[in-house]
């Protein structure tokens, strides 16, 4: 075996930064090396920022067996408006359904609120005649003889792209099918997507919106990963080669150049999966995991190892805006407005808020000196001494304190309090904020955040991990080795995932069981099928099963796993049983009343080799030669202390210290409180076990 | 500039810290009703609100939903907190009221639950909702009548009673109600739904509390009303001030008149002069008029602002006991809504024209609500919809209405897919566009209304439906023309077409095509100052024809 068997490689497109991860293995020892780089992310052509990392990381790409990539393509072409011209194919009746939308105003006090403009403009919404019934039965035929005219009209229009969404497809693409094929033919330089390709669930605006954004940025997204493939093949390489999904998994890039919009969430996707990856390699299967990162806070609850995927996502939508829905597997997160660039501000009434809206990278916090004048979170955090001023951006950034001084002057001011009281405040804040984050993710859901380990990461992660687990009575907190590349870790754990979500209203009683049965299995041929025709045997296939179920009549339905194994009348049952155990624990109460099938969630997995991660080597150091010289840390919420300062990277397994004291990395801090004790386990993540709850201060 | 503090001064952080907690709470036990409710009315169109008061009944926080259920909540504690003495008020408890005479509101369909907050042994705050039930009884499936005369009509009463008594449900009470319906399985989910999102937010503030004593948490929530009444007052000043009146016809050939007098501590709502009491159920009650009155006081003063008890201290309303915004017993009430509408919308109109550019021209202002219902031919079950309308905005000063939105009354109100209809009705939805009948021209022209069809696919199902805004069209504004007309065809399987705005439990049969119509928007400003491109632009997208291109808007096309 060559040595190119032992590389596996990942590479993450940011708004700033490319970052390169991978591993090398030792086959004598079985040690690994984990190598990082990074490099300036350079639009429009983003494929050069990926050459120009892997050249800086001093890796030939010969020698990669694996590679995965995840970029931000997808989101930003999205919310930048940076797709193609696209045009909609619909059925008759009903092409203004993308315009209607579902006529919801959530700043409903604002006369002057204004829904969010169609992607695609009436005129370039065309009809075919033909009908479904929602069991798939045809109605009435398709009407093909409209399309030459409309496909004249589209060229005539310099349309580029084709998005094809018909009522009912979802239980029988036939119809859309016959339109795909004629449109392919007579008009192949269009780029076309029709909705059954991305989702086999109901709700026709959901659809149509998911079918039209992914029509919108097609073309971006398909001239991207084609040079990026060319590229990597001109230098040499021939390895896997795969693009991180939304659902937690990688895809072909041959797949997700015909479906891009499914790498909408790839970013949080992959950091959340490497939370349940790290959490099942040192036994917590239950976590919450927190990324917090410039200029949101996003987290996701982790119940039993298993990432929780659903396909009710939505982007640009806040209270402000209905935004616009994508139908496609997605990592159930809660994301808010709120990261080390947050920007803090007092209102007219002397209220203190934090965020939503972030200094970004330019100018960036005021301690940046590149004329941020508005205090963020960051700010607040140096000046209280959590973040060291000396070692600001792992060093390579110089703090101007006289920008965070003023800055900060400027809300105490408008406060009425000292620099340090408005300092403190804003990290209380913007902890709260957070807290009211995590909760939705758990205690919304009928889980108790006091069962599950707090797991946090990114640049602000472990800035503020101890002090919301302390307020969430979490017990246990844990940093992970790498942190701030802990996104690109998760990459290289994981695996070829496909989410099928398929829409089916069937009573769950015994009588229904063949017709579940037959549903599974259509849903398991078809992907096999798909599987099969890119070379991956059916014996490598794993299937998860599960029931979207309901009370009768109600909308919003639970997710049960179903039992290995044909389902039969016994199985049903025992779905059932399932079901009301669910229900009752999210929502406190059960019902005597038939229980509804609404469709099936089935997730295919493949293994394409994933890593296996390898204890950190030790060295012997003791834990005085990870120390620096103490400082005075002002912790917010549990007074000032004079903390010991550890460097991150000299740390080894084994070690363990208490808190007060900052752990200092290149890319993040972590903040131990007084009270709280830390280790370092044989992987090098920092394990913090949080005392109880600090006292709330009040100001007399 | 002077920070928000109550007299015991507590750190204003976490008097933050607290009021996001308790906007949390609203928004959780939202999400929590949301998604067990039994009834598409809650779970989709979200008919429903949810909220959080003090001891007293003064609105701490409300969730999303509709602008038309936020000042429900607090009426409905105060009643309940009059009706029952303190004594027989337990943790555990959950109230039931949704009478308008007994702390009710709006009309019988619409449930409110409410559960006393105890800690430390004593009441420190109430967690409530409201939501549309889809069949009390009366005289009607679905409850709600055109023809009804008396309150009695329309269903049963629960006048603020205990349904829950610590903890335990009280079942001969729960019986009754079962048995008062005819959709009871309905009525029992939904009914679960709204005790466990008002448990949710009970355990959130029993935490709240625990967390941070009671006092701090009653400072929060006295300083939180304080700065909604800053808010409103800082917002007041910056309106014109003066003394405002308006008299408008409806549809019925009612005039509806109201003052408005606006000062520098003040907003007053004159609407003493108003007709007696409807002898049909085109009432409101005081309550339901002061919800009208506080969502215009919401849209001038209340951008970006939480909606609380403090925010509507400048808020004065005077009616006149038996007239119909303040009607007496035993009125009817079922379709207050187009009264509250009709309200609301008078209110606006009254104050477009003088408040500079701050007002979009008239809507579709009505709720147009919809009921259909009969026999699914695919499942042999009875279906209801209950549903209003999507319709066409105003232009205002700045840029065209929207198309197709929910009325002012709904806000974060979702329709029903034509997938799921045709499912879960056993109706064909034939269509839904864009209404093409012109109106609303202006140089922002308004929003289009939508065209629905749906065909009857089973014989003896009925259509009831009560649209305002038909023969009085939406309003245009600074020159603007108004809008077009909301009403319902029925074209019958022999082609025949009746036209309808208001009517009762109409027979349609397999076949029939009811088909639905919603108007669009005034619009502002002259339609000869309408940008060329965007009159092109219209014509490209087929929202103005040639003809009236040239006509109104004086462009050419070609």
């Amino acid at each position: 075996v060559s040595a190119r068997a032992r590389v596996r490689a990942a590479t993450d497109v940011g708004g700033t930064f490319t970052d390169l991860v991978y591993f090398t293995l030792d086959p004598e020892t079985g040690g690994q090396e984990i190598v990082t780089a990074k490099a300036d992310t350079t639009p429009p052509d983003f494929e050069r920022g990926v050459m120009d990392v892997l050249r800086k990381g001093d890796l030939a790409l010969a020698g990669i067996a694996f590679l995965a990539h995840g970029t931000t393509l997808v989101i930003n072409a999205l919310t930048e408006r940076k797709g193609v011209r696209t045009a909609l194919i619909t059925t008759e009746g009903f092409r203004d359904v993308l315009e209607i939308a579902r006529g919801n105003r959530p700043d409903f006090f604002n006369l002057h609120y204004v829904k969010p403009p169609p992607f695609v403009p009436r005129s370039l919404r065309r009809e075919v005649g033909g009908r479904l019934e929602q069991t798939g039965a045809e109605r009435t035929p398709v009407d093909l003889t409209g399309l030459p005219a409309i496909l004249e009209d589209f060229r005539a229009a310099g349309v580029k792209a084709i998005a094809i969404c018909l009522l009912h497809a979802y239980a029988n693409p036939g119809h859309e099918r016959a339109v795909l094929a004629c449109v392919r033919e007579l008009g192949p330089e269009f780029s076309v997507v029709a909705s059954h390709q991305i989702s086999r669930e109901w709700r026709e605006y959901e659809r149509t919106s998911t079918t039209v954004l992914s029509a919108y940025v097609q073309p971006v997204a398909e001239r991207y990963l084609n040079r990026l493939d060319a590229e990597l093949r001109a230098a040499d390489f021939d390895g896997q080669f795969y693009v991180m999904q939304s659902n937690c998994g990688v895809d072909s890039v041959e797949k997700t150049k015909a479906i891009p919009i499914t790498m909408v969430e790839s970013g949080p996707s992959s950091g959340f999966w490497a939370a349940a990856e790290l959490g099942r390699l040192i036994g917590e299967p239950n976590v919450v995991a927190l990324d917090i990162g410039g200029t949101t806070a996003k987290c996701s609850l982790i119940e039993g190892g298993r990432v929780r995927i659903h396909s009710d996502y939505w982007i640009e939508r806040s209270r402000l805006s209905a935004g616009y829905p994508i139908q496609v597997p997605v990592v159930d997160l809660v994301e808010i407005g709120s990261g080390g660039g947050s920007i803090a501000w007092v209102d007219d009434f002397g209220k203190l808020h934090v965020g939503p809206r972030s200094a970004g990278a330019v100018p960036g916090p005021a301690a940046y000196g590149r004329g941020g004048t508005e205090a963020t979170t960051t700010d607040a955090n140096l000046a209280l001494g959590r973040i060291n001023a000396e070692y600001f951006c792992g060093g390579e950034l110089v703090a101007d304190l006289d920008a965070v001084r003023g800055a900060l002057e400027h809300v105490a001011t408008r406060l009425g309090t000292g620099v340090e009281e408005a300092a403190r405040g804003i990290v209380r804040i913007a902890n709260g904020n957070m807290i009211n984050a995590l909760k939705l993710v758990s205690v919304n859901r009928g889980y108790d955040p006091r069962d599950f380990t707090l797991l946090a990461f990114g640049g602000g992660g472990g800035m503020h991990a101890v002090d919301l687990a302390a307020e969430l009575g979490i017990g246990k907190v844990v940093i992970p080795y790498a942190a701030d590349v802990f996104s690109a870790w998760g990459m290289l754990m994981s695996d070829l995932r496909r989410d099928f979500f398929h829409t089916r209203l069937l009573g769950l009683t015994a009588d229904n069981a063949a017709a579940l049965e037959a549903l599974l299995q259509e849903v398991r041929a078809a992907s096999l099928a798909q599987f099969g025709a890119e070379g991956i045997a059916a014996a490598d296939v794993r299937f998860h099963r599960y029931g979207k179920l309901r009370y009768e009549n109600q909308e919003h339905s639970v997710e049960v796993a179903l039992p290995e194994g044909e389902i039969d009348a016994a199985a049903v049952e025992l779905v059932a049983e399932r079901f009301h155990d669910a229900y009752e624990r999210e929502y406190t109460y059960r019902l005597d009343a038939p229980v509804e099938l609404v469709g099936a969630h089935v997730v295919a997995v493949a293994e394409v080799g994933k890593l296996e991660p390898a204890p950190l080597a030790t060295t012997g150091r003791t834990l005085g030669e990870a120390r620096k010289a103490p400082r005075a840390v002002d912790f917010a919420t549990g007074g000032v202390h004079e903390a010991q300062v550890y460097v991150g990277e000299l740390l080894e397994p084994g070690m363990r210290f208490g808190g007060p004291a900052i752990v200092e990395s290149k890319g993040s801090t972590i903040v131990v409180h007084p009270g709280s004790t830390a280790a370092v386990d044989r992987y090098g993540n920092v394990i913090i076990a949080v005392a109880g709850e600090p006292e709330t201060e009040e100001v007399a | 500039v002077t920070a928000v503090r109550p007299d015991r001064q507590v750190d204003p952080i976490t008097l933050e810290i607290i009021q996001a907690a308790l906007q949390a709470t609203s928004d959780e036990m939202f999400a929590a009703f949301r998604k067990t409710a039994m009834s598409a009315i809650i779970y989709e169109v979200l008919d429903m609100g949810t909220g959080v008061t003090d001891a007293d009944g003064n609105l701490a926080s409300s969730g999303a939903g509709i602008p038309a259920f936020v000042g429900v909540l607090d009426k409905a504690v105060k009643r309940l907190l009059e009706l029952h003495d303190r004594s027989a008020i337990g943790p555990g408890d959950v109230f039931a009221t949704n009478d308008p005479f007994y702390g009710g509101v709006t009309h019988l369909n619409d449930v409110v639950l409410a559960m006393p907050v105890f800690a430390d042994g004593r009441l420190v705050a109430w967690t409530a909702n409201i939501a549309h039930w889809n069949d009390v009884g009366g005289m009607v499936p679905g409850s709600i009548s055109n023809e009804a005369r008396e309150l009695f009509q329309e269903g049963l009463r629960l006048p603020g009673v205990k349904l829950v008594d610590a903890g335990e449900p009280i079942t001969p009470v729960l019986e009754i109600m079962r048995c008062n319906s005819r959709l009871p399985d309905y009525l029992l989910g939904d009914l679960w739904a709204g005790i466990a999102a008002a448990r949710v937010g009970e355990r959130r503030i029993v935490e709240l509390v625990e967390k941070y004593g009671r006092d701090t948490f009653v400072d929060a929530v006295t300083a939180f009303m304080d700065y909604g009444e800053q808010v409103a007052r800082r917002a007041l000043a910056e309106l014109p001030h003066g003394r405002f009146d308006l008299a408008e016809e409806q549809d019925s050939g009612a005039v509806y008149r109201a003052t408005i007098e606006i000062g520098d501590d003040v907003f007053v709502v004159d609407l003493r002069d108003n007709p007696d009491q409807d002898e049909g159920p085109n009432n409101a009650s005081r309550d339901g008029t002061l919800i009208a009155a506080q969502m215009v006081f919401m849209n001038l003063t209340g951008a970006g602002a939480s909606a609380n008890a403090g925010h509507f201290r400048p808020l004065r309303l005077l009616t006149r006991p038996g007239s119909v915004f303040d009607a007496s017993p035993p009125a009817a009430f079922a379709t207050y809504y187009e009264v509250m509408i009709r309200l609301y919308d008078l209110l606006l109109r009254c104050l477009a024209p003088r408040l500079g550019e701050r007002l979009p021209a008239g809507n579709f202002a009505s709720v147009c609500g919809t009921f259909i219902g009969g026999r699914h031919p695919d499942t042999g079950r009875h279906f209801t919809i209950v549903e209003p309308q999507v319709g066409g905005w105003g232009g205002s000063a700045r840029a065209d209405g929207s198309s197709a939105q929910f009325s002012g009354f709904h806000g974060d109100t979702f329709n029903c897919p034509a997938e799921v209809a045709e499912a879960r009705y056993g109706l064909h939805v034939d269509r839904l566009e864009l209404n093409p009948e012109p109106g609303g021209e202006g140089r922002f022209r308004g929003g289009k209304g939508i065209l629905l069809d749906y065909r009857v696919r089973s014989d003896g199902c009925f259509l009831t439906c009560a649209y305002t805004r038909d023969r009085h069209r939406p309003w245009g504004l600074a020159g603007g023309a108004e809008g077009s007309s909301n009403y319902v065809e029925v074209i019958r399987a022999d082609g025949t077409v009746e036209r309808h705005a208001v009517v009762t439990a109409l027979t349609v049969n397999a076949g029939d095509v009811i088909r639905i119509h919603t108007a669009s928007g005034g619009g502002y400003g002259d339609p000869r100052e309408r940008a060329r491109e965007r009159v092109l632009d219209d014509l490209r997208n087929g929202l103005v024809t040639a003809e009236r291109a040239r006509s109104v808007y004086g462009v050419d096309a070609t």
